[in-house]
C-alpha cells in the first residue's frame, strides 16, 4: 500500500513544484513590448504621409477634380457617395497609427528627450489639423488615451484651432509653440537619420513649426482674422520660417514595400482606377500651363487623355491614360509626400497680404508661389521665366480683391496636385476654384459637392460621443467662409 | 475494438492436439469478427478475423468450446470430433450493448454513458473516394456540422459539433488518435499582397490522416463526454481508433487494397452564348464583361469589332471555355496493411500511398504514409505498446483571392474568348514573358495557376507509447506520451509579370508544429462494494506543450524569371518575418463512475488546468461533470417484444477554455500601414535630401489591441443535455435522441474599442453565446436474414445559435479573419453566431427597395445591415445499407435546411454578364424591382418604371456585396454510394486468398439546390470561424471510382 500512494504522490508534486516555471511560457517572442523612440519616429511621420497620399488623397483629389474616378472606390468619390468609407484611415492610419505613438512618444521622451517630444508635438499638430479639416468636429483633447477616455470627446473645430481652457483643449497653435520650445531643451537621445524628414536637424523642425503657425493662421482667417493676422505677424517678424523648396516638410518613401501610394496605387494595384480630370485639363489648357501639367501627369503617344468627373462612359485603358507622374510618384514610388511647402507659404502670405494687410506684397509672393512650385516640379528656371512673360495675366494679380483671391486660390489649387487634401481645403475656405458638379453625382447631397468627408463606421458604432446620425456632407467647416 | 478481459494465455504444448477451423457469424451470416473463442475451462484460445474465420489447435481430449464477443450472447458448443465448427451467434436482445472508445481512449459499454456519443466504423466512411476523413464523415453524425472549403484538392473541412460556442476561440474539435491528441489546425500562408486572402485553400491537418488505417470514429459531442480531455476539447472530440493487429498468432494478415477514381467540377452554373466580350454592346478588350455585342452581328466601327485598320475582331462563343478550365482529376488511394499476433503480443505495420490531381489545373495532392505498431504483455502485468505514423503529404495549390487570381479570373471570361487555345504550348505567356490574355490588364488564368503556384510538403511525425502496469487486480497505472509534430515547408511564387505582384515574389514559408502530451493516469475498480454495486476511478495528470513556428521569408522584386531560389529577389525586407507561439498546459483530472445492478449509472468527472496562457497565480481553473443513465426497461422490468431496451440519461458538465498564447499585455508591431490596394512595410530604405546614399530605418508602433486591464480568465462553456435511447422490435429499430443546452461565457475576445482611443480593440472577458439542439439518430433493420440485410439509418440536427451579449456598449463586432469591407462575418447581439453584416439597399417601411429616380437605380444602402446568416435551419442524413447474398449497397443522402451564402461566385456570373440569364432580352430595356418617390407625392412611392440597360440592370444585382447576391443555402444531396461485392469462398480458396472485395463508389453524387443556381456549400475559408462566405474558389467536385481490397 506504501507503495501505491507513492505512486499517487509522486508524479502530482513533481508536477507541482516544476509547474511555475515550466508555465512561464507567456512572453511573446514575437513583438517587443518595449521599443526606443527612434523606432516610433519614423512610424508616425510615413503615417502622416500614407494617410496624406492614401484613400483620403484619393477621395478629395477627385472631389476637387484634379483626378476623374473611374474604377471601384474612386467612382464613388467622384460621385460624392462617401458615407461607409474612410474606416482604415481614421482607425489604422490616423488615429491608431499616428496619433497613438506621437501619444506615446511624448509621454516617454518629454523628460529625457524632448527633441523626441517637440518633433512629436509638431507632427501631432500637423496630423490633428489634417483630421479636423477634413471631418470637422473630431476627437483631439481625449484621443489616443486608450481606456482613459474609451468615448473620446468630438472637439468642437474652433476649440481645436483656437483652444478652449473651460474644457481642457489646448490650441494647436499652442500645441506646436510648445513642440518648438521643446526642440531647443537638451536632449539625450536626439533624433538622427530616424527623423526621415530633416534627419534630425532641429533648427528645420523649427522652420516646419513655425510654418505651421503660417498654416494654421491662414485657415481660421476667415473666422478670425485678428488671432490669424497677429500669428502672421509674429512668424514674419522672427523670419524663420520654410524659405526654400529645400526645406518643404515632405516624406520620402522608398522602394518595393516603401512606396508612395500615389505610385502603388495608380502604377501597380490599381491601374484603371484613377485618370487626369478633363475639368482640371481643361483649366490648364486655358492657363497655357501644360508644361507643368506634364510634371503631374503624364501623356501617353504625347497627348493628355482625360476623363470627366462622374462620366460613365467607358474609360480609357491603362497604358492610354494620363496619370500620376514622376514628380508625384517617381521612378518606383520613391517620390516623397509633399505636406507643407514653400509654395504654400508663399500663397498664404499673398492671401494674407491681400486680405488682411499682412506685410509684404500680395502680388510679389504670389508670383513667388507659381515660381517655387514650378521649380519644384522640375521646370527649369528659363522655361518658367518664358512662362511667366508669355502669360502676364496669368502669373500677375489683377482686378477685384476677390478676382485677386482667386487668383492665388486657383494657382494654389495647382500647386497641390498630388495633395488634395490641401486643395480640398482651400476650396471649402474659399470657394476657389468654382468647380461644376460632377456629373451624376450622388451621396448625401447630389446637388453640393461635399464640404467635409462622414465619420466611418467603427468611430459611430463604438463612440457614443460620435454625432449619430453623423454629420452630413452639406455642414461647412467652421473655418468656411 | 479493444477486447476487455480476454488477454489469452497461451497454452502448454500437448503432445496430442487437432486443430479446429470455422467461422463465426451473427444470425444474419454477417461475420463475426474478433470474437473469443476458447476451450472452456482453460486458457487455450484464439480470437476471429475480420472475417470471422478462426484456427485454433486444441488438445485432442477437449470437450467445449466456448465462444464470446461484445454485444453477443455468449455460446457453447461442443466439439465432439468435429475439426470444423461454424458458429452462429444472436445479438443480445435486451441489452443494446455497444463498447466505446471515449476521454482518454477508455472502452466503455455506450449503455453506461449519461451522454451522447456516436460511433462510425470504417466501412461507413471508407472506400468511398474521399481524402479527408472529415469528409467522409458529413451526412452522418448527428449534432455536427460539416462544410468543406470547395472541391479544391486538400481544401480545408469545417466542423462544428453542437454549433460555436467561443466567439474568436478554436471551435474545432479535437481530434484524437488512440488516446493521444493531434493537430487538425489550418495553417495559412500570409503572404503577398492578398495576405491570407490570397492564400491556397490549405487543408485542416487530419487531411494527414490515412483512413485505410482506422478502425472506428467516435464523437464527443458535448462537453460532458469530452471532459478529461479538458480545454482542448472544449469544442468536442473525434476520437478515432486505429487498426491493431490481434489477429490470431503466427499468421500474419495482409490486406492489401486500391481505390481509383475520378472527379469532375460540379456546380457551374449555365451560361449564355450570344454575347462575347464588351461593354455596352461594343467589343472592348480591356473589359472581362460579356456585354458586347451579338454573336454574328455584322462588324462596325462602332460596336468594336471591325478596326480602323479594316481588320475585323474574330468573334465566336466558346461554350465550356470555363467548364473545360477544370480538368478531370485522378484520385489514386492504395494501402497495404500486415497484422499479426494476438492480443498478448502484436504488430501491425500499414503502408499507404494517395496520389490526387485536383480539377484545378496543375493542383493536386501526394500523401505516403507509414505506419509501425506493436503491443506486448509482459509478466502478465505490464502492458507496452506503442506506434509510428510517418506521413509526407504535398499539396499543389493555386492562389486565390478576388481580382487578379486565377479563381477569380476563370470565373469572368468572356464568352467570346477561346481559353483552353493559351493552354498550348503555354500561349499564356508572350515571347518576352508577359501575360497574354484577350482582356488586356488581366492576368490570364492559365499563367495564374501554371506561373503562381503554391507548394506544401509536409512531413509529420506520430509518436504513441503506453506503459500500463496492474498493481493489483483492480488497480492499474498507466503512462501515455504522445508526439505529433510536423514541418510544413510552404513555398509560394507571383511570377514576374503575374497581375498581382509584376515584378515577381518568391515566398518561403516553412511552418512547424508540435504537441506532446504525457497522460500519467491510475484506474481502479472494485466490483460488488454492496451488492450490485460495481465502482470504478480514476485519477490522472495531464502535461500538454504546444509549439508553433511559421517564418516567411519573402523575396521580391524577382530578376530571374523562373528561378524561384529566393536568392533571385532583389528586397527581402517585405513581409518577412516570424511568429512563433509556445504554451504549456498542466492538467488534474478524476471520475468516479458508479453501477448499480448495470442498470444505473453515475458518473462524477472533474478536472483542474494550469494554463500558461492565463496569468500568473491566476491560471488554475476547475470544471466539473456529472452525468446520469438509467436503463429503465432494466429497472422496472419493462422489457418486451416491443420496446427491449430504453435508457434515460442525464448531464451536466462544464469545461474551461484557456486563452490563445500571449494576449496579456499590449505590444509593438513592426511597422506597415495600408492594404492590398497600396501598401507600405517598415523597415524604409530612403535617400536623406541632400545625400548621395540610402539609410533604412526601422518603424514600429502600438498594436491595435490594448492589452486587457483584468487579469484574463479562462472561457466556460456549460452544458446540460438529456437523451433517450431506446430499442425496439427486437432491435430492429433503434432510437437515439438528445436535447443539449449550453451557455458559453466570459468569452476570452478584443473588444472593439473607439479608434480614436488610439487602439480598436481591447482584450476582455465578456459576452454570452447559447446553443441550444436537438439530435437525433433512428436506426430501422427493415429486413434482416442470412441473404438480405436492409437498414436505414437516420440523423437530424437542429441547432439555435444566439449571440445573447458581447459587452457594455457594444453589440457587434467583426470575427477575426479574412474579410473584405461590405461584407463581414460577424459577433452580433441577438444574432446567430457569424452574420454576414453589410449594407442593404433603403427600403420603404412598406418593404419596397427604393430607387433613384435620376438613374433608374437603387437610392442608397443601409450600412451594417444583416446580410446573410450562414447558420442551417436544420439538417437531415441517411444512410441505406443493403446486404444482399455477397453484394453490398450503402448511399447516403443529406439535405441542409436553409443557412445563407453570400456569393463573388453568383455576383461575377451576373454582373460580367454570363449567366444565361443575362442574354434574355438583353437588347430590351430592364426594370430594377423597387418603387420611386411620387414627386408630386413626397413620402408616398409609386412603382417603378425606368428603364435602364440591361448591362446597368445586371450590374446592380451583380454588386459584389449585394443582397442580391445572397442565396439560401438548402441542399439536397446524395453524398456517396458504394457498391461491394465480396468474391466467393470457392473461389478465393482456389486464388489461395482470404477474401477479396470489389466495389464501385461515388461521393458527391449529385446535389438540388432549389435557390441557388450555383452549388451554394462552399465556404472558401474552410476550416475557422468564418462561414457563409463563397469569395470564388473551387466548385466542388463529384467523385467516381472503384476499389479492390484483397485480404492475404
Amino acid at each position: 500500500m506504501r507503495k501505491l500512494i507513492l505512486f499517487l504522490i509522486i508524479p502530482v508534486l513533481f508536477s507541482a513544484s516544476a509547474c511555475k516555471k515550466f508555465l512561464d511560457v507567456n512572453k511573446s517572442p514575437n513583438n517587443p513590448e518595449k521599443v526606443p523612440p527612434s523606432v516610433l519616429l519614423p512610424e508616425t511621420t510615413i503615417g502622416i504621409a500614407f494617410a496624406n497620399t492614401n484613400d483620403l488623397d484619393r477621395a478629395t483629389s477627385v472631389i476637387i477634380q484634379h483626378l476623374a474616378g473611374t474604377g471601384t472606390q474612386s467612382v464613388d468619390y467622384d460621385t460624392y457617395k462617401l458615407e461607409g468609407y474612410f474606416d482604415n484611415q481614421w482607425n489604422l492610419e490616423l488615429y491608431n497609427g499616428v496619433i497613438n505613438n506621437l501619444v506615446k512618444l511624448i509621454k516617454e521622451n518629454q523628460e529625457t528627450n524632448p527633441q523626441y517630444a517637440g518633433v512629436a508635438k509638431l507632427e501631432m499638430a500637423y496630423a490633428f489639423s489634417m483630421i479636423t479639416d477634413l471631418w470637422g468636429d473630431v476627437p483631439y483633447s481625449q484621443a489616443g488615451f486608450g481606456l482613459d477616455y474609451l468615448n473620446p470627446r468630438f472637439d468642437k473645430q474652433q476649440d481645436i484651432y483656437q483652444g478652449n481652457s473651460a474644457d481642457g483643449i489646448k490650441s494647436l497653435f499652442d500645441l506646436v509653440k510648445e513642440g518648438m520650445a521643446d526642440l531647443d531643451k537638451t536632449s539625450i537621445l536626439k533624433p538622427k537619420t530616424d527623423d526621415i524628414v530633416y534627419g534630425g536637424d532641429m533648427a528645420k523642425w523649427k522652420r516646419m513649426g513655425n510654418t505651421l503657425l503660417l498654416k494654421f493662421a491662414n485657415t481660421i482667417a476667415f473666422k478670425n482674422p485678428a488671432l490669424a493676422k497677429s500669428t502672421i505677424d509674429a512668424v514674419l517678424t522672427a523670419n524663420n520660417y520654410i524659405n526654400s523648396n529645400s526645406l518643404d516638410f515632405q516624406v520620402p518613401f522608398g522602394g518595393t514595400g516603401n512606396q508612395n501610394p500615389l505610385y502603388s496605387f495608380n502604377w501597380v494595384n490599381r491601374k484603371t482606377d484613377q485618370i487626369l480630370s478633363t475639368r482640371f485639363l481643361d483649366m490648364e489648357t486655358k492657363l497655357n500651363d501644360s508644361v507643368r501639367l506634364s510634371k503631374f501627369f503624364t501623356k501617353p503617344g504625347g497627348q493628355f487623355v482625360s476623363y470627366d468627373n462622374g462620366n460613365t462612359v467607358s474609360s480609357p485603358s491603362e497604358n492610354a491614360r494620363s496619370k500620376y507622374a514622376l514628380f508625384l510618384t517617381g521612378a518606383a514610388g520613391e517620390a516623397p509626400a509633399y505636406l507643407v511647402t514653400y509654395a504654400q507659404v508663399n500663397f498664404i502670405l499673398a492671401e494674407s497680404a491681400l486680405m488682411l494687410g499682412t506685410a509684404g506684397n500680395a502680388n510679389t509672393y504670389y508670383q513667388a508661389g507659381i515660381r517655387a512650385n514650378m521649380s519644384k516640379v522640375g521646370i527649369t528656371k528659363d522655361s518658367i521665366d518664358l512662362y511667366f512673360a508669355t502669360n502676364p495675366t496669368v502669373v500677375t494679380l489683377a482686378g477685384t480683391q476677390e478676382q485677386q483671391l482667386e487668383q492665388i486660390i486657383t494657382q494654389k489649387y495647382i500647386s497641390w496636385v498630388g495633395n488634395g487634401i490641401e486643395a480640398f481645403n482651400d476650396f471649402r475656405r474659399t470657394g476657389y476654384p468654382k468647380l461644376a458638379l460632377a456629373r451624376n453625382a450622388a451621396g448625401h447631397d447630389p446637388n453640393t459637392i461635399p464640404t467635409r468627408l462622414t465619420y466611418p463606421n467603427g468611430e459611430l458604432q463604438r463612440n457614443s460621443n460620435c454625432p449619430n446620425p453623423i454629420t452630413r456632407t452639406t455642414v461647412k467647416m467652421w473655418w468656411a467662409r | 475494438m479493444l477486447l476487455c478481459g480476454m488477454l489469452l494465455l497461451y497454452g502448454q504444448l500437448l503432445a496430442q492436439s487437432k486443430t479446429i477451423t470455422g467461422k463465426v457469424t451473427d444470425e444474419s451470416g454477417n461475420p463475426v469478427p474478433n470474437a473469443s473463442v476458447t476451450v472452456k475451462g482453460t486458457s487455450l484460445g484464439t480470437t476471429s478475423k475480420e472475417d470471422g474465420s478462426y484456427s485454433l489447435t486444441v488438445p485432442s481430449n477437449s470437450k467445449t468450446l466456448t465462444i464470446s464477443a461484445v454485444g453477443l450472447d455468449e455460446q457453447e458448443i461442443a466439439i465432439g470430433d468435429k475439426t470444423s465448427i461454424l458458429i452462429a451467434m444472436t445479438h443480445k436482445q435486451s441489452t443494446l450493448q455497444e463498447v466505446v472508445v471515449t476521454s482518454l481512449g477508455i472502452s466503455r459499454d455506450k449503455r453506461s454513458l449519461g451522454y451522447a456519443t456516436q460511433n462510425l466504423k470504417a466501412d461507413q466512411f471508407n472506400d468511398r473516394g474521399q481524402v479527408n476523413i472529415a469528409n467522409a464523415l458529413q451526412g452522418k453524425v448527428a449534432g455536427v456540422n460539416i462544410t468543406n472549403a470547395s472541391g479544391g484538392a486538400g481544401a480545408s473541412v469545417n466542423i462544428n459539433i453542437r454549433g460555436i460556442s467561443s466567439f474568436t476561440g478554436n471551435n474545432q474539435p479535437l481530434f484524437v488518435i488512440d488516446g493521444i491528441p493531434i493537430s487538425n489546425d489550418v495553417d495559412r500562408t500570409n503572404g503577398g499582397p492578398n495576405g491570407t486572402l490570397g492564400d491556397n485553400q490549405p487543408p485542416n491537418r487530419a487531411l494527414d490522416l490515412d483512413m485505410n488505417n482506422i478502425e472506428s470514429i467516435n464523437i464527443l459531442k458535448g462537453p460532458a463526454a469530452s471532459v478529461l480531455y479538458g480545454s482542448r476539447a472544449a469544442a468536442g472530440a473525434i476520437i478515432i481508433t486505429t487498426k491493431k493487429g490481434s489477429g490470431q498468432k503466427g499468421r500474419a494478415e495482409i490486406v492489401v487494397s486500391s481505390n481509383e477514381s475520378f472527379q469532375r467540377a460540379t456546380g457551374l452554373p449555365k451560361l449564355q452564348n450570344e454575347y462575347g466580350q464588351g461593354t455596352n454592346g461594343a467589343y472592348v478588350n480591356s473589359t472581362g464583361n460579356s456585354w458586347g455585342p451579338k454573336f454574328g452581328s455584322k462588324a462596325t466601327i462602332a460596336n468594336g469589332l471591325l478596326l480602323a485598320s479594316g481588320d475585323s475582331i474574330p468573334y465566336n462563343p466558346y461554350a465550356n471555355n470555363i467548364k473545360n478550365f477544370f480538368e478531370t482529376g485522378i484520385l489514386s488511394d492504395n494501402n497495404i496493411s500486415i497484422n499479426s499476433g494476438d492480443t498478448k503480443q502484436n504488430f501491425s505495420f500499414s503502408a499507404g500511398y494517395l496520389y490526387q490531381k485536383g480539377i484545378m489545373p496543375n493542383t493536386g495532392v501526394k500523401r505516403a504514409s507509414v505506419k509501425f505498431g506493436g503491443n506486448t504483455v509482459l509478466r502478465d502485468k505490464i502492458k507496452l505498446g506503442g506506434s509510428v505514423t510517418f506521413t509526407n503529404t504535398l499539396q499543389d495549390g493555386v492562389l486565390g483571392g478576388n481580382g487578379q487570381s486565377a479563381l477569380a479570373v476563370v470565373q469572368g471570361v468572356p464568352r467570346s474568348v477561346d481559353l483552353q487555345a493559351y493552354k498550348r504550348d503555354k500561349s499564356w505567356k508572350n515571347l518576352d514573358g508577359t501575360n497574354n490574355y484577350a482582356v488586356s490588364g488581366t492576368e490570364n488564368p492559365y499563367f495564374g495557376v501554371y506561373e503562381n503556384p503554391i507548394k506544401s510538403n509536409l512531413y509529420r511525425l506520430i509518436g504513441i507509447a503506453n506503459l500500463g502496469y496492474d498493481i493489483t487486480s483492480w488497480l492499474n497505472v498507466s503512462y501515455r506520451l504522445g508526439v505529433d509534430a510536423y514541418t510544413d515547408r510552404r513555398k509560394q511564387i507571383f511570377a514576374v509579370n503575374s497581375g498581382r505582384v509584376p515584378q515577381g515574389l518568391t515566398l518561403d514559408n516553412p511552418i512547424t508544429r508540435s504537441e506532446v502530451n504525457g497522460d500519467l493516469i491510475i484506474t481502479a475498480k472494485k466490483n460488488d462494494i454492496i451488492k450490485g454495486l460495481n465502482v470504478s476511478g480514476l485519477l490522472g495528470n495531464n502535461i500538454n506543450q504546444r509549439r508553433f513556428q511559421s517564418v516567411q521569408l519573402q523575396g521580391n522584386n524577382v530578376v530571374i524569371p523562373d528561378f524561384t531560389n529566393i536568392s533571385s529577389a532583389l528586397v527581402y525586407t517585405v513581409g518577412s518575418q516570424e511568429t512563433s507561439t509556445l504554451q504549456r498546459l498542466v492538467g488534474y483530472y478524476a471520475q468516479a463512475s458508479f453501477d448499480y445492478n448495470n442498470y444505473l449509472f453515475l458518473e462524477l468527472t472533474g478536472r483542474a488546468d494550469q494554463s500558461s496562457t492565463l496569468p500568473k497565480g491566476k491560471n488554475l481553473y476547475f470544471y466539473p461533470s456529472v452525468s446520469a443513465g438509467l436503463v429503465f426497461t432494466d429497472a422496472f422490468q419493462l422489457q418486451s417484444d416491443v420496446l427491449n431496451y430504453g435508457k434515460v440519461r442525464v448531464s451536466a458538465a462544464t469545461v474551461g477554455r484557456d486563452a490563445p498564447p500571449y494576449l496579456l499585455t499590449g505590444v509593438y508591431t513592426k511597422g506597415s500601414y495600408g492594404n492590398n490596394v497600396a501598401q507600405f512595410d517598415f523597415p524604409l530604405t530612403y535617400t536623406p535630401a541632400g545625400t548621395p546614399s540610402p539609410v533604412t530605418v526601422a518603424g514600429f508602433g502600438a498594436s491595435t489591441r490594448l492589452g486587457p486591464n483584468q487579469p484574463l480568465k479562462p472561457e466556460f462553456t456549460t452544458s446540460y443535455e438529456v437523451g433517450l435511447n431506446a430499442s425496439l422490435f427486437r432491435n430492429r429499430v433503434t432510437v437515439d435522441v438528445a436535447y443539449f443546452d449550453q451557455v458559453s461565457k466570459n468569452q476570452i475576445i478584443d473588444v472593439g474599442l473607439a479608434p480614436s482611443t488610439g487602439y480598436s480593440s481591447v482584450t476582455s472577458n465578456v459576452g454570452k453565446m447559447t446553443n441550444k439542439g436537438i439530435e437525433a439518430l433512428l436506426t430501422v433493420t427493415a429486413i434482416n436474414n442470412r441473404d438480405l440485410r436492409w437498414e436505414v439509418s437516420g440523423n437530424f440536427t437542429r441547432i439555435r445559435n444566439k449571440v445573447v451579449s458581447i459587452a457594455p456598449g457594444i453589440t457587434s463586432f467583426a470575427i477575426p479573419g479574412s474579410a473584405f469591407t461590405g461584407s463581414i462575418p460577424t459577433i452580433q447581439e441577438g444574432s446567430p453566431y457569424g452574420v454576414i453584416v453589410g449594407g442593404l439597399i433603403t427600403k420603404t417601411p412598406a418593404g419596397d427597395r427604393i430607387i433613384n429616380p435620376g438613374t433608374g437605380t437603387y437610392l442608397s444602402t443601409v450600412a451594417n445591415q444583416v446580410l446573410a446568416n450562414p447558420n442551417p435551419d436544420y439538417q437531415l442524413g441517411f444512410t441505406n445499407t443493403l446486404k444482399v447474398k455477397s453484394f453490398s449497397l450503402s448511399f447516403t443522402f443529406d439535405f441542409i435546411k436553409g443557412g445563407q451564402v453570400l456569393s463573388f461566385t453568383a455576383a461575377t456570373y451576373k454582373g460580367r454578364g454570363m449567366l444565361k440569364e443575362t442574354a434574355v432580352d438583353r437588347d430590351q430595356p430592364h426594370i430594377l424591382p423597387g418603387v420611386v418617390e411620387d414627386p408630386n407625392n413626397k413620402g408616398t412611392y409609386i412603382a417603378n418604371t425606368i428603364q435602364i440597360p440591361a448591362q446597368t440592370y445586371w450590374g446592380v444585382l451583380g454588386g459584389l456585396q449585394s443582397e442580391f447576391n445572397v442565396y439560401d443555402a438548402t441542399t439536397f444531396r446524395m453524398r456517396d454510394i458504394s457498391i461491394g461485392y465480396d468474391l466467393p469462398h470457392s473461389l478465393m480458396d482456389k486464388l489461395k486468398i482470404q477474401s477479396a472485395r470489389i466495389g464501385v463508389f461515388a461521393n458527391n453524387v449529385f446535389y438540388i439546390a432549389p435557390n441557388a443556381f450555383f452549388d451554394p456549400q462552399l465556404n472558401t475559408q474552410g476550416a475557422g470561424n468564418i462561414r457563409g462566405l463563397d469569395l470564388q474558389s473551387v466548385p466542388n467536385a463529384r467523385t467516381v471510382g472503384a476499389g479492390l481490397k484483397v485480404s492475404l
